[in-house]
């Protein structure tokens, strides 16, 4: 304790020494302000000063203190979640695809299953949505032979992937979702197989050619 | 599941697929249901060892639902709240593409007809011109008013030589105005009755010495599983071309049942039911109305099925 207050005391006149020449060498020290922010990056600005010898460097840090994130990586490849085979008392991976032309209903008639199935500890490995589909219904005029656009009707359908369901409790959920199922929806259960998974990727012409001209 | 002795019985179901759809309503007015389901069954039996034969005769029983067609009708409170929120999302709503050309041929009118009117300044909206949205709209109010949508409750005629056992026999005058026809919803034996709701078939059956009014069931064989027995139970019924889709192996409830004291023997104690879920396909051809069958929604079970029976049955039959 003595030492610091000695310390102080140096530094004390130190200081009064400099501020009396301040006004002589303020063009000076402008000069040098300039500069800081390249010698320093990572704390300090044009305004401040590093004071590395005085207890109170870096009393502003806090960037230390969050808790460390994961460099961020541009987004992978849509990786296939593992699909599960059958066995005697359970099924394998479930796809429950719900189809038709009104998206409001298909909509919420899959986040019905998907909320049904969570609560019903039924566990949801995916949900995800396949393009739309456009149909134009096309009528033959009444007067000729040509065919006129009468309606665009526009297919929906959305997937809800079931990882592991029940045997015993296979039943209780088709009986709830098919009494449960809104007119004018298409609801199908099918496995999920790696064909499934295909299929919803675009193909890519040039690529495949050029993998064919390779292999030729 | 107490079968008798050791045997091993492994069940292994492979390409589960079906699908329902509600979008086509056939003519009989179902549900368009189609499944193809490959279970494969393997049943093997250790050799040699014994199997003690348990007391309880097994059998299985099926629960045939036919689904209902139609949605139900709201309740006053759903109404006034489904039209208070058609009113708001009205008022929230943006104009769409058509309203938004009325309104464009509206002011394009408006405008010819002043008297500074100068064609040079339109706009040319080519085939805007010819066909207006108001006439487009004329031709589809004149396309929905050609439009019938089916009646909600089915009407049929029922004439004097009807006279079933479980059918209301009423003798209808061949003149007579639309609102002397039965009503669909009253005749227990047909399918067509309460479109809104979920229906349960239920047979008279005879069962020890008397005959009961339960879900259709026959007995365990060896070396089936119980969903075949299902199967078998539902095969067996008078009616035919029942097609039913099973929903899984795994049975739905059970009922047990244990003769009085006086008629129990040491290997027979008494029964177990197991009950299957299944949801009807495709009712075939209309039977003729055999007094023995019957499709009940889930308030009239109570008036056939015995109150221990239906105790059990009403804890898995659906009425959402």
């Amino acid at each position: 304790m003595f030492l610091r207050s000695v310390c102080w005391s140096k530094a004390d006149f130190l200081l009064l020494q400099v501020t009396r020449q301040a006004f002589v060498l303020q063009r000076a020290l402008a000069s040098c302000r300039a500069t800081p922010s390249l010698q320093h990056p990572a704390c300090a600005s044009v305004n401040e000063r590093q004071y590395r010898t005085m207890p109170t460097h870096g009393i502003g840090r806090w960037r230390h203190l969050l808790p460390k994130e994961a460099p961020k990586k541009k987004k992978d490849k849509l990786q296939m979640k593992e699909i599960l085979a059958e066995t005697d008392t359970a099924y394998g991976s479930l796809n429950v695809t719900v189809s038709g032309y009104d998206m409001t209903l298909v909509e919420h008639y899959s986040q019905y299953i998907h909320n049904l199935c969570n609560r019903l500890g039924i566990k949801v490995a995916d949900s995800y949505i396949l393009p739309t589909k456009t149909t134009e219904v096309m009528l033959m005029q009444e007067q000729g032979t040509k065919m006129f656009v009468d309606a665009v009707l526009k297919t929906h359908e959305r997937v809800v992937q079931l990882s592991s369901l029940e045997a015993a409790a296979c039943p209780v959920l088709l009986d709830v979702l098919l009494q449960n199922q809104p007119e004018g929806v298409e609801l199908s259960v099918s496995e999920h197989t790696e064909a499934h998974f295909q299929a919803r990727f675009k193909g890519r012409p040039e690529l495949e050619g050029l993998i064919a001209q390779l292999t030729y | 599941m107490s079968a008798p002795g050791r045997r091993m019985a492994s069940v292994t179901l492979s390409h589960f697929r079906s699908c329902f759809s509600r979008t086509a309503v056939g003519s009989a007015g179902f549900r368009h249901l189609s499944s193809t389901s490959v279970c494969r069954v393997t049943l093997q039996t250790k050799s040699g060892t014994e199997k003690p034969s348990s007391p309880w005769t097994l059998m299985a029983a099926v629960c045939l639902q036919r689904l209902p067609v139609i949605s139900a009708d709201c309740s006053p409170i759903e109404q006034q709240f489904r039209q208070m929120m058609q009113r708001m999302e009205l008022e929230k709503s943006l104009l769409s593409d058509h309203e938004l050309r009325l309104l464009e041929d509206s002011e394009r009118i408006s405008r010819k007809q002043a008297d500074d009117y100068d064609s040079d300044e339109e706009e040319n909206r080519g085939d805007q011109e010819i066909v207006l949205a108001q006439d487009l709209e004329d031709s589809w109010e004149q396309k929905l008013q050609k439009f019938q949508p089916g009646l909600r409750v089915n009407v049929c005629v029922k004439s004097s030589r009807h006279s079933g056992e479980g059918v209301r026999a009423r003798s209808v005058p061949a003149d007579a105005p639309l609102s002397c026809l039965a009503d669909a919803d009253e005749d227990l034996t047909s399918l067509e009755r309460c479109l809104a709701d979920p229906l349960v078939l239920v047979a008279e059956q005879q069962v020890g010495g008397d005959k009961l009014w339960l879900l259709p069931q026959t007995r365990w064989q060896e070396g089936e599983t119980l969903r075949q027995t299902a199967e078998r139970a539902l095969a067996s019924l008078p009616a035919a071309g029942l097609k039913a889709t099973f929903l899984g192996n795994a049975p739905c409830g059970v009922y047990k049942y244990k003769l009085p004291k006086a008629a129990r023997t040491e290997s027979a104690v008494g029964t177990k039911v197991f009950f299957f879920k299944a949801i009807l396909s495709d009712g075939g051809a209309p039977a003729a109305p055999s007094a023995s069958l019957l499709w009940a929604k889930k308030s009239e079970l109570q008036r056939y099925l015995k109150p221990a029976y239906m105790m059990k049955v009403e804890r898995f039959v659906l009425a959402l």
